[in-house]
């Protein structure tokens, strides 16, 4: 294993001539065109999706007719229960996890694209984590997990949902899984507070959804399909009322957009468009010299702590406080560093 | 998408004369051998010479040198093979070069004993947290997450720890007289 150097200590290593050999190697060998970088994305690309705290109103209700029941047997020898029902996955599209349990409340939801993040709690002690990913990823996360024991372990064999898994145990109340992938996806569901017995019984409350049926567990309120630029422009209406203009001059409303249906996510990347195009716009006064562009864009972020879809999400997550954090240093006189990447700006 | 008044090659130039410790003390920190870490920082660089004008100006170079790394990790250890035959002397040199016992080291066995019964998510951001000294924002950048995100992470990563260790660890090896790391306060 390398040593874990701190980099005071790598810059002292003698590898002079290596290094500047490698520096020559990438500029004399490399063409100078734009290559499409396999290790980098673009800022759009990584944005990622916002942390919707769904709090009390989203109670995972048992469902009278399940989609597919989950069945949990330890070291491969039991038999998987009978399916109630028709698996949605027929489709492709359920390799989405949710867990179905009465007294369990989804707290979290970080859902991009292919991956997610959702958390449940029971009381004050009790956590599931949810989490679904790619399958490229898959040995990745596998080789990080076999390293939770030590020495490294394989994990135990296990099946959840009808796919093997394997299990391993950070304590006697905490455990995690990760299941194979299917159609694409693996997925890891982490128990803390509760032990192997509790933590199984949960396992056996997981279901396979599809995108409408992940979204039907989240709280009402969400955006239909075809209904976003209604609900986008209704959200810079909101602006409109306490900031004129909404926009600076060449930023049409238009330009404006989102796919997102939870109102949460709508709403920041609607406020988020908004916030950035007057931040841009006083980062590029102030290159310019332009006092009067300047102060107005600062007058429109100085509106922000107004804005109504703001307010709606002030007390639903973090993002209306990072945004306010942002036009509060512009208050302040400067122009704030990061934040292109501290909201997400699209590029 | 950025211009370089002063010629490209000379902006890489700079860039890899400011970050190439920070990127291969990275890498390191993160593979068993010396050749990778080599490999890694080789391939770090390749794509940020490919990707030059996308390259945030300043200290915010440094995240997105990290995200790039993190990836060119991942794709090594799913066992991918070399996408170049850069830094051939570098791999030669680095194993050579390598101090058997460091004392410069980024924090204590027991520590590191500890974070390896996090999972992987709480370890990573405890990692680059601790080892690379970045703040909420810079991990968010460098995972490709949002600050609201890694934030309740970060909080929860330390707090297991400190439950495995009984105390809050200390970076160590960092002398922050000599390599001053600025510590903005997150806007809230």
């Amino acid at each position: 294993m390398n040593p874990k150097l701190t980099d005071e200590a790598v810059g002292a290593l003698p590898l002079s001539p290596g290094r500047e050999e490698l520096l020559e190697e990438i500029i004399m060998s490399t063409p100078l065109h734009e290559a499409g970088a396999p290790g980098a994305t673009d800022a759009r690309s990584r944005r990622s999706r916002w942390l919707v705290p769904l709090v009390a109103a989203a109670t995972v209700a048992a469902l009278a007719t399940p989609l597919w029941w989950g069945e949990v047997t330890t070291g491969g020898t039991a038999e998987p229960t009978a399916v109630e029902s028709a698996d949605p996955g027929d489709s492709g599209e359920a390799y989405r996890v949710v867990l179905d349990a009465p007294g369990w409340m989804l707290e979290t939801a970080s859902v991009e694209a292919s991956s997610a993040e959702l958390t449940y709690r029971r009381g004050a002690d009790q956590e599931v984590s949810v989490m679904w990913s790619e399958e490229d990823s898959y040995e990745d996360y596998l080789v990080d997990r076999e390293h939770i024991t030590d020495p490294p372990s394989p994990g135990e064999p296990i099946v959840v949902l009808g796919r093997d898994a394997r299990m391993w145990a950070y304590g006697p109340t905490d455990h995690t899984m990760m299941r194979e992938p299917q159609r694409g996806h693996w997925a890891e569901v982490r128990g803390t507070g509760m032990d192997r017995a509790g933590y199984e019984a949960l396992l056996a409350r997981l279901r396979l959804v599809d995108q409408a049926g992940l979204e039907s567990t989240f709280s009402g309120g969400f955006v239909a399909s075809g209904a976003h630029s209604e609900a986008i422009t209704e959200i810079l209406h909101g602006i409109g009322s306490v900031a004129d203009p909404v926009l600076p001059a060449d930023v049409a409303p238009g330009s404006i957009a989102s796919d997102q249906s939870d109102p949460y996510h709508l709403g920041a990347d609607v406020a988020g468009a908004v916030a950035c195009a007057w931040l841009d716009e006083l980062r590029a006064a102030h290159r310019a010299g332009d006092e009067d562009r300047a102060a107005a864009a600062a007058t429109a972020l100085a509106t922000s702590r107004r804005w109504p879809v703001l307010r709606e999400m002030a007390d639903d997550g973090g993002y209306a406080d990072v945004l306010w954090g942002y036009a509060d240093q512009v208050a302040a006189g400067t122009v704030p560093r990061g934040y292109r990447q501290g909201l997400g700006c699209p590029s | 998408m950025r211009e370089f008044p002063e010629g490209r090659e000379q902006e890489f130039r700079r860039l890899y004369a400011a970050y190439f410790d920070a990127v291969l003390g990275y890498a390191l920190r993160r593979t068993e051998r010396p050749e990778d870490a080599a490999d890694v920082t080789a391939e770090t660089f390749l794509v940020a010479w490919r990707r030059l004008p996308h390259v945030p100006p300043g200290e915010e170079a440094r995240p997105w040198l990290y995200g790039v790394a993190r990836r060119t990790l991942a794709n090594h250890r799913r066992g991918e093979r070399r996408r170049s035959d850069l830094g051939a002397r570098l791999r030669r040199e680095l194993p050579a070069a390598l101090p058997d016992a460091a004392a410069e080291v980024v924090q204590r066995a027991d520590v590191t004993a500890a974070m390896r019964r996090l999972s992987a998510r709480d370890q990573e951001v405890l990692e680059l947290h601790l080892w690379e000294r970045l703040e909420p924002r810079e991990i968010a950048e460098v995972l490709g997450l949002t600050t609201v995100v890694v934030r309740p992470r970060l909080s929860r990563a330390r707090a297991r720890l400190r439950e495995l260790l009984g105390n809050e660890p200390e970076p160590l090896g960092h002398d922050l007289t000599r390599h001053p790391i600025a510590h903005r306060e997150e806007p809230t």
